[in-house]
């Protein structure tokens, strides 16, 4: 019975489907506007402990499952 | 030269006649020469909410085809002497629409009127390509709504690709209008604000029009509600017409406001 007092604003659930949706509408389905953001934000962390060369974030999607793979090329002199 | 401003919207039923005849009679009565055109082939709105229904003797597609003359298909409204309205062709379905034939007729229309409103189909529909083809701005008429908002994205992208304005490198000026906003829901987190749809579209907005029950009234009497002094949606619109005419005139933040006895108590506690 708290759930109505948790319940996330439904104009919030609207915008964040309408972000994605329309992503995809326009032909960048499989990003997120905020990627760039957080590639950089692994790569802080992980640069904390070792070298990194590059990293790649991809959307996976494979019937109903929806993952993100994150590939981190380490740079070995 | 006339201006020429498509009103257009992704999917249909969002009020785009309604903002297309309150436009052109906002226009009008600020002293322009103006005329509103149906460019929706086959449904035939805007006449029954001009109230011009019965006068209608031409078409639009009747003048492309040089059935009869410009002069002969205009009708002049009952409440301005500034608005002039052409009638879609209703037996013609939309692919009756050339593009040679359309850029004739609206150049036409140039030569005569200083604003040239044209009411588009919905953006799904055929006959919407040739209605944006060349207009010199457009006015996307959304509602706080998902598929509305989903959908004028894409109408939005067409019009970014089939304008004659872009093909010659140009931009078209695109403005939104958010219509049916209700403030109450607003408030309380139901209804996307008009910052998150503007974040969404990435457009200029041109206006926000509060839902009001008013507008219905005023189609079934084919009395535009513009014309209707007490009524919230007419100033909404009368503002957008002064802004589209040049005027400076600030947006106002209908979202916040409130209105009634109970909100009136409810904010006591605020």
């Amino acid at each position: 019975m708290f759930g109505i007092f948790k319940r996330k604003k439904s104009a919030k659930i609207a915008k964040d489907r309408l972000t994605i949706a329309i992503m995809s509408d326009r032909g960048n389905g499989d990003s997120y506007p905020f990627i760039e953001d957080m590639k950089q934000e692994i790569l802080d962390v992980v640069k904390k402990y070792i070298e990194v060369k590059n990293i790649r974030i991809e959307k996976e999607v494979d019937a109903d499952i929806e993952a993100l793979s994150i590939d981190i090329e380490l740079d070995i002199k | 030269m006339g201006l020429v401003i498509a009103i257009i919207s992704g999917k249909g039923g969002v009020g785009k006649t309604t903002a297309s005849a309150n436009l052109a009679l906002g226009i009008a009565q600020n002293g322009i020469k103006c005329v509103a055109v149906d460019f929706d082939i086959g449904q035939r709105n805007l006449d029954m909410i001009l109230g011009l229904e019965n006068r209608v003797v031409y078409d639009m597609v009747q003048v492309m085809d040089k059935e009869a003359t410009l002069k002969q298909a205009l009708i002049k409204s009952k409440v301005s002497d500034n608005l002039y309205f052409l009638a879609a062709s209703q037996t013609k379905d939309k692919t009756a629409l050339e593009s040679s034939k359309v850029k004739e007729l609206i150049d036409e229309l140039k030569s005569e009127f200083e604003y040239i409103i044209l009411d588009a189909p919905a953006g799904i529909e055929s006959g919407y390509e040739h209605t944006i083809e060349f207009a010199d701005s457009a006015i996307v008429v959304v509602n706080p709504e998902v598929s509305s908002i989903r959908d004028a994205d894409r109408a939005i992208g067409i019009l970014d690709s089939k304008s004659q304005k872009v093909k010659d490198g140009e931009e078209v000026d695109k403005y939104l209008i958010i219509n049916r906003i209700n403030p109450k829901m607003v408030q309380s987190g139901e209804m996307l604000n008009s910052e998150d749809i503007l974040d969404i579209l990435n457009i200029k907005l041109i206006g926000k029009i509060p839902e009001d029950k008013g507008v219905i009234d005023a189609s079934n009497q084919g009395k535009p509600i513009i014309l209707d002094k007490n009524s919230k949606a007419a100033q909404a619109y009368k503002r957008v017409a002064s802004r589209m005419c040049g005027e400076k005139v600030d947006l106002e933040d209908i979202e916040s406001q409130k209105d009634g006895l109970f909100s009136k108590i409810s904010g006591i506690f605020k």
